[in-house]
């Protein structure tokens, strides 16, 4: 193959991935660092800090909030996206143009005008409970992004042979959950893992609907950033790592990474 | 019958984006109108206060210098990328596509152990004796726009392959079979087909890291205010939400002009659309 | 100036997978040779090569005494059009003429003019400013043919340039960069699957076949005698019929069939006949008569369908399937006993495999 690249180029790209991938790899050091300061590269070697993670109560209660909130608003977002992305596939001629651009809106609007409006309006005006609106506004959060993937794997599906079932006898909503949804069932999950890992590792929106008892890992994760400056938080961070490399995993062998990557 | 099947299965999500986020920004937006002491008193007061016209403008600044640099690293990563081998090409993707899994709090908490007093950097720089005792990395302009720029790479990255995996290989082989060199190649024929996309991939950078939180609340803090750290402040510490209000309205206007203007250009420099 | 194009025993790999092997091919200065073959042939990989787009394990490339082998393809000067056309979207028509023109650094004025002159030639000057997305099939084809001429360049390549047109236009292109070829008197190497375009078109036609040239002849040539029963196959004679000679009377020779049905031919058309042979026809080359008693293979015939022309059957000879045509004034039931007469002037004889 003739595909020579310009040698500077490649020393770049090499400086740039040492650059994206040196921090994360500092992180980790700093995590095992037997110091009550962040140290990097590590002096000593311990867990302490992993098993620091479970002493501190609030680490305890957000991560199992952030867990809750990103299932649950995640599988509402699924609920609520689907059929929306559905209609837009299958029935575009009789919805207004508008539609699309109303589901984008989440994204469009910053993250933290979001989630300030929505401390003013639905938890102090209409008095809805934090909980219920932090899973508001995660639903909210990551539905335009279960729409986009589940949109363009309906795109590739060819709706012909959902005709062909419904010409055989099977009833229309039967016919979605037997031959329709089977067949999108990579971007079905593809949606909720992109959901999930956008619930998880948002701020923007948490970061005003928190309350007594109520906040979410990374609004924790800030806070005692805060106060301690500890490797307590590098523990937890390799911990999410830790996570996105599971899923990672998950994805590559369900999917293939390249669905993320799009 | 059709037309109201289309309608029912999409109304669950209308109504909840109705509801919970058209409704209440623009409840958001109109206090702002609605405020004590006339019309736009509030924009008055918020373009009247030096401090806060230096935060907005600080906010563009470092948007914008996060937006040039992650779009010139990002484009020449993006090229050796898409010309790589497939096998480490899927590398390659793969080292992008973890840091932009890896959340925001995160990968901005690694800089505060790099640029931090004893952190990273400093250690080297005395190590190195280029410095006598540590310097204040932290907390200046600088410390936020490299992690932005950190946080914004791997999604340039990625958007970037995607547009230059989108010229077909044809265009660049004719063009080489009517003796353009690989570099005249690039300007003439790569550059202008990517415009489009580098247009959308600056729009994604430059509004993400307008109304970024985390990254200039941990890098930046109260000294390097920027308008989402400063909304912030204004909502839950000093509890003056017609300010924070304002701030938030000035966002929304400066991120939907910037998306409605860019997209339109995009659209009308696409070759391929006419 | 136009030049020879001299391929001499090059290798190619993809990875590990052997594409070409010690393939060599000598293209006359001024004349047109087509690479035909199914895809995976090895075709569109030679093209490659002789572009630069790939570089071969080994072997030598050479366009008149230029040894091209280790060039970059920018430095080769090699006019080339493209299946999808690759029109520069981003340029207009005349930009997209002018784009080689360019590359060499001749004055604006002379870019322009020449393109001009070019895009007159090929019937588009009045599209000139339009962008190639606003053209049709036809006019990109020809705006990427008079991309690749005004270079001048001493070798034209063809990338299967007609596939995306549609039948009729198909078949206009072709005589028209068969008259822009001959006009320019440029030496050119045109690849393709349609049998029917390489041989309307070729002073040449290489049939490839696993990385090999499987015979390199004119057209005529390759249609009436080809050398081997894979070229046979693909030039459309659908009998093979494996025999061997028992005895021999002056030019004429007998034979049997595998399973031992004798037939009697005449090397005095057939050309010189080894002891064992296959005789290959088309279906028109092998005549049904309703004469069993009539000298040729007994057969049964099979189902019948209507060409227009004559009747054609499916039958049973000699524990062969063969397919053979019948005239039209007498038509036959399957199951009739019947003489299958091979006509000498329509038949090969190739050796066995």
């Amino acid at each position: 193959m003739s595909r020579s690249i310009h040698p500077a180029l490649i020393a770049m790209t090499v400086l740039v991935y040492i650059f994206l991938i040196g921090p994360l790899v500092i992180i980790f050091g700093a995590s095992v660092s037997d110091t009550t300061f962040l140290a990097f590269p590590p002096q000593g070697l311990t867990l302490h800090w992993f098993e620091n993670i479970w002493e501190i109560s609030a680490f305890r209660r957000t991560i199992v909030t952030s867990l809750q909130v990103a299932l649950v608003g995640t599988f509402i977002a699924l609920l609520i996206g689907i059929p929306a992305a559905y209609a837009l596939n299958r029935h575009r001629i009789h919805l207004p143009g508008w539609l699309s651009t109303l589901f984008v809106l989440p994204i469009l609007v910053p993250e933290i005008v979001i989630g300030f409006s929505l401390l003013r309006s639905v938890n102090v005006e209409l008095g809805v409970p934090v909980f219920a609106s932090l899973l508001i506004g995660h639903t909210l959060l990551v539905l335009p992004y279960v729409i986009r993937v589940i949109s363009a794997a309906l795109a590739s599906f060819d709706f012909s042979i959902e005709e062909a079932a419904v010409s055989l006898g099977s009833h229309p909503v039967k016919t979605f959950f037997t031959i329709v949804l089977p067949n999108v069932r990579s971007g079905v999950i593809a949606a909720f893992i992109l959901a999930f890992i956008t619930s998880i590792n948002d701020v923007s929106v948490s970061l005003f609907l928190t309350g007594p008892g109520i906040s979410t890992l990374p609004i924790q994760i800030l806070a005692h950033v805060e106060q301690f400056f500890d490797p307590t938080v590098a523990s937890v961070s390799v911990l999410l790592m830790m996570l996105t490399i599971i899923v990672m995993i998950i994805v590559e062998r369900t999917l293939g990474l390249t669905v993320v990557a799009k | 019958m059709k037309r109201l099947a289309g309608w029912m299965l999409s109304s669950p999500a209308t109504l909840a984006v109705s509801l919970f986020l058209i409704i209440p920004v623009a409840a958001t937006i109109s206090v702002t109108f609605t405020a004590p002491g006339g019309l736009l008193a509030p924009y008055a007061e918020f373009f009247d206060s030096a401090f806060q016209r230096t935060v907005l403008w600080r906010t563009f600044e470092v948007a914008a210098i996060t937006t040039v640099v992650s779009l010139v690293l990002g484009l020449m990563t993006a090229y050796v990328v898409s010309r790589c081998p497939p096998w480490m090409k899927s590398v390659l993707i793969i080292l992008a596509v973890f840091p932009l899994l890896t959340g925001v709090v995160v990968r901005s908490f690694a800089w505060l152990i790099i640029l931090g007093r004893n952190g990273v950097m400093n250690n080297t720089l005395e190590w190195l004796g280029l410095i006598e005792r540590p310097i204040a990395l932290l907390y200046t302009q600088t410390s936020v726009v490299i992690a932005l720029i950190y946080i914004f790479i791997p999604l340039m990255i990625l958007v970037l392959i995607g547009v230059l995996e989108n010229i077909p290989d044809d265009l660049l082989q004719a063009s080489a079979s009517l003796g353009a060199s690989p570099t005249r190649t690039f300007v003439q024929v790569v550059l202008p087909l990517a415009t489009p996309g580098l247009i959308v991939g600056a729009v994604l950078v430059f509004t993400a890291s307008f109304t970024s939180y985390a990254t200039p609340h941990l890098l930046g803090g109260t000294r390097q205010m920027m308008m989402g750290t400063f909304l912030h402040q204004r909502a839950m510490v000093t509890f003056d939400w017609v300010s924070a209000s304002t701030v938030a309205a000035i966002m929304v206007v400066v991120i939907m002009t910037t998306v409605l203007v860019m997209t339109r250009i995009a659209k009308r420099l696409n070759p391929m659309a006419a | 100036m136009t030049l020879p194009l001299t391929i001499d025993q090059i290798t190619a790999h993809y990875g590990a997978t052997k594409v070409l092997e010690d393939l060599s091919l000598h293209v006359a200065d001024g004349e047109l040779v087509s690479l035909l073959g199914a895809s995976g042939c090895g075709k569109t990989t030679t093209l490659r090569l002789v572009a630069g787009f790939m570089q071969p394990t080994k072997g030598t490339i050479r366009l008149g005494d230029k040894d091209l082998t280790r060039l970059p393809a920018h430095g080769r000067d090699i006019g080339l059009v493209f299946q999808s056309y690759a029109l520069f979207p981003h340029l207009s028509v005349m930009n997209n003429v002018a784009f080689g023109l360019k590359q060499r650094k001749l004055p604006a004025a002379e870019q322009k003019a020449r393109a001009m002159a070019m895009l007159e030639r090929v019937g588009l000057s009045h599209l000139a400013d339009r962008l190639p997305a606003e053209l049709s099939g036809g006019q990109k084809q020809r705006v990427a043919l008079a991309r690749a001429l005004v270079i001048e360049p001493p070798l034209l390549m063809f990338d299967e340039p007609l596939s995306n047109l549609d039948a009729k236009l198909r078949v206009d292109m072709r005589v028209e960069i068969r008259q822009l070829q001959r006009a320019n008197g440029t030496t050119a190497l045109y690849v393709t699957h349609d049998q029917e375009e390489a041989f309307s078109i070729s002073d040449r036609v290489a049939i490839m076949d696993q990385g090999r040239i499987m015979q390199l002849d004119t057209p005529e040539t390759l249609y009436q005698r080809p050398a081997n029963s894979f070229v046979a196959r693909f030039v459309g004679f659908e009998n093979l019929i494996p025999l061997t000679v028992t005895g021999r009377d002056g030019p004429r020779v007998r034979a049997v069939t595998r399973d031992g049905a004798a037939l009697s031919l005449s090397q005095d058309r057939l050309g010189p006949i080894p002891d064992a042979f296959i005789l290959a026809t088309r279906a028109d080359g092998l005549r049904v008569s309703g004469d069993p008693a009539a000298e040729g293979l007994a057969a049964t015939l099979g189902l019948r369908t209507y060409l227009g022309r004559a009747y054609q059957y499916r039958c049973e000879a000699a524990a062969e399937p063969l397919v053979a045509n019948g005239s039209l004034a007498t038509p036959f039931e399957p199951g009739t006993r019947a003489t299958l007469i091979p006509d000498p002037d329509h038949c090969a004889i190739l050796m066995p495999e």
